[in-house]
């Protein structure tokens, strides 16, 4: 019986012209999409690797100087794009793409795509995601508004009811028909898709392409089910086509364009980030000051003063090592917690921002969605802390073999009288330095950090489900 | 066999069906006539549960329609004054789909045979409904209710709007079915149709049954006649 109900209503549904052009329009906007954002997406590949590799040539190129000074030429770290960027670029447009790693300093993230793009680009890019997001639910909606208001207009519902079908077979039939409509519009397009990321020269960024693609079509499947069951619901409780269409665009607005605007808004109000003037002012200052109230300076005495314990020596010049090399990393050191505490102070709202933003999904699906798209497509926040945190970690690492080696300088002197060998380095120096190297995210860590968002999306589905249900068993034709 | 017992539906204050007993057998055509408003589709709509008495039971083959409504609905098929199909399936799809929908499931000859003895001409089978005149459309109803095997029919003033040869070929196959020992409880206005084509008639007013006639007791001049006195208010030395 349900399979009779879904045939029908497939045949019905393809055999509309305005199924054909919608449709078309679909088809053509989810290729186009996938296709463009697969060219950005290796042509990012190709301008991060060739801009990688070049850094680190000129790392090593940079002449023979003194390895601090090497360490003040620096070092960028290119952030390489998600492998399912294409599908989702997530926040990645506004988060830059570089990050220059110099002694002395942790810098912001540099290069975001959105500042080389004119005003045309506020209204977001056309990707697969967008059209999956936004379109999808429209296509639905517009596909199913009619399915029992439009019925009971034109009276073939009770037709339909005086057969002897229940409420259930009727609605499961058609959700069934109308799912299999969309299916053939956009699975062909998604698989695509797939197929050009598999022939992709690069896709060994994050782990497991294929989970995260498994995974993120259960999302936007979920997603689809949930506008297909209330476009379901709302046309099994109205008794007029025109009413249905407006309530379900009414919320399609309101979760696709007015929800995120607002959650961002409201996220932005609750946990507010701090203003990038003060918050710079506040880290020198605490710089100046000492991470702990002590100022740099004296605890470097109150080290000295151990160094010439340690060592039983009374002038640096005793050391066995080249103590402007040993001030210079302790300096260095004195900022790490300065550093990680306004800079996590950054992150951590942000991290709050969006975890406000996704308790608003509890009004508007689509927000989980976008969490959990940008997650899996590894262009959201996550994924760039990630890269920042390994490119201060890389900083580091940098700065500290840099001074390690001259502070060996002193041995040198001593012994020879010569400082060519450690107070300058060459390439050979250089070289102890690994070039940089992203880690993403594990997915585990991921699918953690978004396990509430899958559950909202679940529980959308299961209320969506369940409003259905009800709407269709209270289906009446008393009036009609 | 449909029965009508004690049948009373109120919409607030408003009493649509007083009370209405009723008997269609096996091999009658009962024929509901009245003003609008008179109860007659309150009657049919009752039958199909697509409503709920407020007091009252109505039965089909015995069984309560309230209490087994899709049991009795599998019993049943209905026939209205405009019998909507699917504009985009073709007369046969259509058919096809409905008999499905009513448990059956039959070869394309099976489909076709139902199609053309409803009068429906062949080059017609495979046409989308949409450009279906109404004739044509009360043709694959009718096909759905053979179909169906329904052994109890309702029809909703299903002649009104006919021309009147599409008209006469309706009243051709109730009588055909009738044969077939089918109940049929049809509401109309057309008196002359309820005469020609009916084994009994009701005349309905203000949600009651006013009076019952067998249409071999009376002429069409009679049951014109009676049928307007009711209307009227003066039909008292009539009723039954």
């Amino acid at each position: 019986m349900i399979t009779s109900i879904a045939r029908k209503e497939f045949a019905e549904i393809v055999r509309d012209g305005r199924f054909k052009w919608t449709a078309a329009i679909m088809v053509l906007l989810l290729i186009t999409a996938m296709m463009t954002g697969y060219q950005k997406y290796s042509a990012s590949i190709r301008i991060q690797q060739a801009a990688q590799t070049g850094t680190n040539e000129q790392w090593l190129d940079q002449g023979d100087k003194n390895p601090h000074s090497a360490a003040h030429y620096g070092n960028y770290a290119f952030k390489p794009a998600g492998p399912l960027s294409y599908f989702d670029n997530g926040i990645s447009n506004y988060t830059g793409t570089a990050v220059f790693m110099e002694a002395h300093k942790q810098n912001f993230a540099i290069g975001r795509p959105a500042s080389d793009q004119s005003a045309i680009a506020r209204f977001g890019d056309l990707s697969g995601a967008t059209i999956l997001q936004l379109l999808l639910p429209l296509f639905i909606i517009f596909l199913g508004f009619t399915a029992f208001s439009g019925e009971r207009e034109s009276g073939t519902l009770r037709q339909v009811m005086s057969m002897g079908v229940t409420n259930q077979q009727l609605l499961w039939g058609k959700a069934l028909g109308i799912g299999v409509a969309v299916i053939i519009v956009v699975v062909p397009c998604v698989l695509i898709g797939a197929l050009a990321l598999s022939m992709a020269e690069s896709i060994d960024h994050a782990e497991g392409v294929g989970t995260r693609l498994g995974l993120l079509s259960a999302a936007y499947l979920m997603y689809a089910g949930i506008f297909l069951f209330l476009t379901l619901a709302v046309s099994a409780w109205t008794k007029h086509a025109r009413t249905t269409l407006m309530i379900l665009v009414g919320f399609w607005a309101f979760t696709g364009f007015l929800a995120p605007k607002a959650a961002s808004e409201i996220s932005k109000f609750t946990e507010p980030t701090p203003a990038f003037g003060k918050w710079m002012a506040d880290m020198r200052a605490h710089q100046i000051r000492g991470f702990d109230g002590v100022p740099p300076f004296v605890k470097f005495a109150q080290y000295t003063k151990e160094l010439f314990k340690e060592y039983g020596v009374t002038s640096v010049g005793e050391l066995p090592m080249y103590f402007v090399a040993v001030r210079l990393q302790k300096l260095e050191e004195y900022d790490y917690p300065v550093f990680d505490q306004h800079y996590s102070m950054i992150r951590d709202s942000y991290a709050a921002q969006r975890r406000v933003q996704d308790k608003v999904g509890i009004a508007a699906p689509t927000l989980p969605l976008r969490s959990i798209s940008m997650a899996l497509s590894g262009t959201d926040l996550i994924q760039h802390v990630k890269f920042m945190t390994d490119a201060e970690t890389y900083r580091r690492n940098m700065v500290v073999k840099m001074n390690d080696y001259l502070s060996k300088a002193s041995v040198h002197l001593n012994e020879t009288y010569s400082s060519s060998n450690y107070m300058r380095a060459d390439e050979e120096v250089f070289a102890i330095v690994p070039p940089f190297e992203f880690e993403p995210p594990e997915l585990s860590a991921m699918i953690d950090e978004h396990r509430g968002n899958f559950v909202l999306l679940a529980l959308w589905l299961a209320a969506a489900i369940g409003l259905a249900l009800f709407a269709a068993n209270r289906i009446s034709l008393e009036r009609s | 066999m449909l029965e009508a017992i004690q049948l009373k539906k109120t919409y607030g204050d408003y009493d649509a069906l007083k009370g209405l007993d009723l008997k269609v057998e096996p091999g009658d055509i009962y024929c509901l006539l009245g003003a609008n408003g008179a109860g007659k589709t309150t009657t049919i709509n009752l039958f199909l549960n697509f409503i709920n008495p407020t007091s009252g039971t109505a039965k089909v083959c015995g069984i309560d329609v309230t209490a087994q409504p899709l049991e009795t609905k599998k019993l049943l098929a209905y026939i209205p004054e405009q019998v909507m199909l699917y504009g985009n399936l073709t007369a046969l799809e259509n058919l096809r789909y409905f008999a499905r929908l009513g448990g059956h499931d039959y070869t394309q000859a099976e489909y076709q045979a139902f199609l053309e003895r409803c009068g429906l001409q062949s080059g017609a089978y495979a046409q989308r409904v949409r450009q279906f005149s109404k004739g044509m459309r009360q043709k694959v109803g009718v096909a759905i209710a053979l179909a169906k095997q329904a052994k109890a029919l309702l029809l909703d003033e299903p002649t009104s709007g006919l021309d009147p040869k599409a008209s006469n070929e309706f009243s051709e196959l109730l009588i055909q079915l009738k044969g077939e020992g089918a109940s049929i409880l049809m509401a109309t206005h057309d008196l002359f149709r309820a005469k020609q084509t009916g084994t009994r008639i009701g005349i309905m007013r203000e949600g009651r049954m006013m009076q019952e006639l067998g249409t071999e007791d009376v002429s069409h001049a009679d049951i014109e006649r009676i049928y307007l006195e009711h209307m009227h208010g003066d039909a008292g030395r009539y009723a039954a």
